[in-house]
């Protein structure tokens, strides 16, 4: 089986973001930029899933700026991924959603794929556009907050569950197919320091990305206000406390009638 | 000029031991150091991630890493736990001996296992009577048909009880000193060989430390390293290579004592401000940070000067005896910006001035550091 994760450099959790000079987006410079979160998940399921169906190969890819994009890819081969496809854009061009699949879909066309993998958003603009747009420039079914998948490889099908607000729903799908993954319900592996080394020779492909100005223009980032000042409750025993502390969260948060 | 960026092929690695001291090693140091406890199960997974064996060359199966990627690591497992740190290093030190000593088929035999398997070594030199002074051991070696008979005590041994494997220094000649000192790899199956039991130590609690006896051990000639009587020689070079990486372990502690300090000093309040507002917190945090960027600097120094060919016992011993002291000076004003607390076990900081005293011993208390440096100093001028 021919699997393609599609992963997107992030800044790291810890980063303390600033906005630009001009104050329109966040400020890149000196932040660090990891494969995360729902990335993380969805290369961990392209692993699961190659270790599952012998002979499969996991084809990691990523559109964006340098050196960051090729961190992340070295980053998924130490994980365990067979090779990866750079296609070289600046941030300007591909930073959301819709750009970044239209930036990867003539990559992905000349990559054997039965399953194309993604996170359910990118862990920094979190629009969760990304699958969707994919699925419909490859011209192939797409599906989103997908977890439990599975080959079956008597019927040649992916099988899934997809959680909604009523229940959860059982799936089928033919190939080729593109996924966008719940978060979290593997547990991402850890890479190992001989993968690690030999991720840094590992050959990556470079594709240059088709100049094209992204749909949506940013116009201001702002960081979140500081928090204001926790309220402290007075007490003399516990039994005290906790009883402010209910009729707090009851008359002034509201959290509970 | 010197470049002081690293690679980010470094940067991974480094991430890596992060990542691993945060999430696996940190969590559980405080109950390892109180209860203490030897914890196998966190020694296997930094094996499983590659964490051990740092030193062994690409041709036996392991990183092969230098010495200054050996440190990067070091120090991001010392800010999770200096103790659990010294256990998954150790094999480095015990293995040292057979990479600079070894023969070819010796290093075959010996050092491959280490990297198919999760095994520990132990280094055994130190003697009840003499530590520093490595010459005086008493363990003998009799020449006995093909091989040797071993007998005699090593002591402060880490990760005796555990190990599968010993590079154990003994004379077979007490009169010629260290000249009589041959090196053998001894394996813990061998009759007579006995661990002791768990010492009961003040720091460094997450590690194992005792006693091995030898009595009347047969070890074959071929597992002797390198000619007769070239053992001191051996040890020396040994420690040559591993001292610098306690410069690295003495330093992760200093950081992480510093971060706690810092953090603490801008949460806790006294005369209605944080006391990082106070001048007298900022000169201890200030002193504090030169201090752990010294250690470092002084780290990364000893070892691209030994990753570039050079012997580097002067600059190793500077970093070592350096980065050491500093650890026990960041820990000792970070327990005083805690105050109180600062004492409580209940607070991570008193662990670390505990912890960071062992690296004022080990490997080479800084005495030796101090009379090693001024003999190296002195040359120069004489």
């Amino acid at each position: 089986m021919e699997i393609v994760v599609c992963i997107k450099p992030v800044p790291e959790a810890e980063t303390r973001l600033r906005p630009t000079a001009d104050g329109t987006r966040a400020d890149p410079d000196g932040v660090k930029f990891v494969l995360a979160g729902y990335d993380e998940s969805s290369v961990e399921q392209a692993l699961l899933l190659k270790e599952a169906v012998p002979a499969s190969k996991v084809h990691a890819v990523a559109v964006g700026p340098a050196p960051r994009s090729e961190e992340v890819l070295r980053a998924a081969i130490a994980l365990g991924c067979d090779s990866a496809t750079w296609v070289d854009a600046t941030a300007d061009t591909a930073d959301d959603g819709l750009s970044a699949a239209r930036a990867l879909a003539p990559a992905l066309a000349g990559l054997p794929h039965d399953l194309v993998l993604a996170g359910k958003q990118a862990g920094d603009r979190e629009s969760g556009v990304f699958a969707a747009a994919l699925g419909e420039l490859l011209g192939v079914p797409d599906f989103g907050f997908v977890t439990d998948l599975r080959w079956e490889p008597a019927a040649a099908r992916f099988t899934f569950r997809r959680a909604t607000e009523g229940g959860v729903e059982r799936w089928e799908s033919p190939v080729p197919c593109v996924i966008a993954l719940q978060q979290a319900w593997n547990d991402p592996r850890t890479a190992k320091l001989p993968m690690i080394l030999k991720s840094r020779k590992a050959p990556i492909a470079k594709v240059a990305a088709a100049p094209a100005a992204g749909p949506s223009i940013p116009v201001k980032f702002e960081l979140p206000p500081p928090r204001s000042g926790a309220k402290m409750i007075e007490y003399k025993t516990p039994e005290e406390a906790a009883q402010t502390l209910v009729r707090l969260l009851k008359e002034e948060a509201k959290v509970f009638p | 000029m010197p470049d002081f960026s690293l690679t980010p092929e470094q940067e991974s690695l480094r991430d890596l031991a992060r990542k691993f001291a945060r999430t696996e090693m940190a969590p559980h140091a405080q109950e390892c150091d109180r209860t203490p406890r030897f914890p196998e199960e966190i020694y296997r997974k930094a094996y499983d991630l590659g964490l051990m064996n740092l030193n062994v060359p690409t041709e036996f199966g392991g990183s092969g890493l230098s010495l200054l990627d050996q440190c990067l690591i070091v120090e991001e497992l010392a800010y999770g736990c200096a103790g659990m740190t010294t256990s998954i290093i150790a094999n480095c030190l015990a293995l040292e001996p057979i990479i600079l000593g070894g023969s070819s088929e010796q290093k075959q035999r010996f050092l491959t296992p280490f990297c198919q398997e999760y095994h520990l070594a132990s280094f055994a030199l130190t003697e009840p009577t003499g530590g520093s002074d490595a010459g005086a051991i008493r363990t003998r070696a009799r020449k006995d048909g093909d091989g040797y008979v071993l007998d005699g005590e090593k002591c402060f041994i880490t990760n005796a009880p555990h190990a599968s494997l010993y590079a154990v220094f003994a004379t077979t000649d007490p009169a010629a000193k260290h000249r009589g000192i041959s090196a053998f790899v001894v394996p813990r199956s061998a009759p007579g060989v006995t661990p002791g039991k768990d010492e009961e130590k003040m720091g460094h609690r997450a590690s194992s430390t005792s006693t091995v006896r030898f009595d009347g051990v047969r070890v074959p000639a071929a597992d002797r390293l390198g000619a007769e009587g070239e053992g001191f020689s051996v040890a020396m070079r040994t420690l040559d290579q591993t001292r610098t990486p306690i410069g690295a372990l003495a330093t992760g502690i200093a950081q992480a004592a510093l971060d706690h300090a810092a953090r603490y000093a801008l949460k806790r309040q006294s005369f209605g401000k944080p006391i990082a507002e106070h001048q007298a917190i900022q000169i201890k945090l200030a002193n504090m940070a030169q201090s752990v960027h010294a250690a470092r600097l002084l780290t990364w120094h000893a070892a691209w000067t030994i990753d570039r060919g050079a012997k580097g016992s002067l600059e190793s011993s500077i970093a070592k005896c350096f980065a050491s002291d500093a650890s026990f000076q960041v820990a000792d004003e970070a327990i005083q910006t805690f105050g109180g607390y600062g004492y409580m076990k209940e607070y991570p900081v008193e662990k670390l001035l505990r912890d960071a005293k062992l690296t004022q011993i080990y490997e080479g208390a800084n005495e030796i550091q101090r009379t090693v440096i001024a003999r190296e100093l002195l040359r120069g001028y004489a």
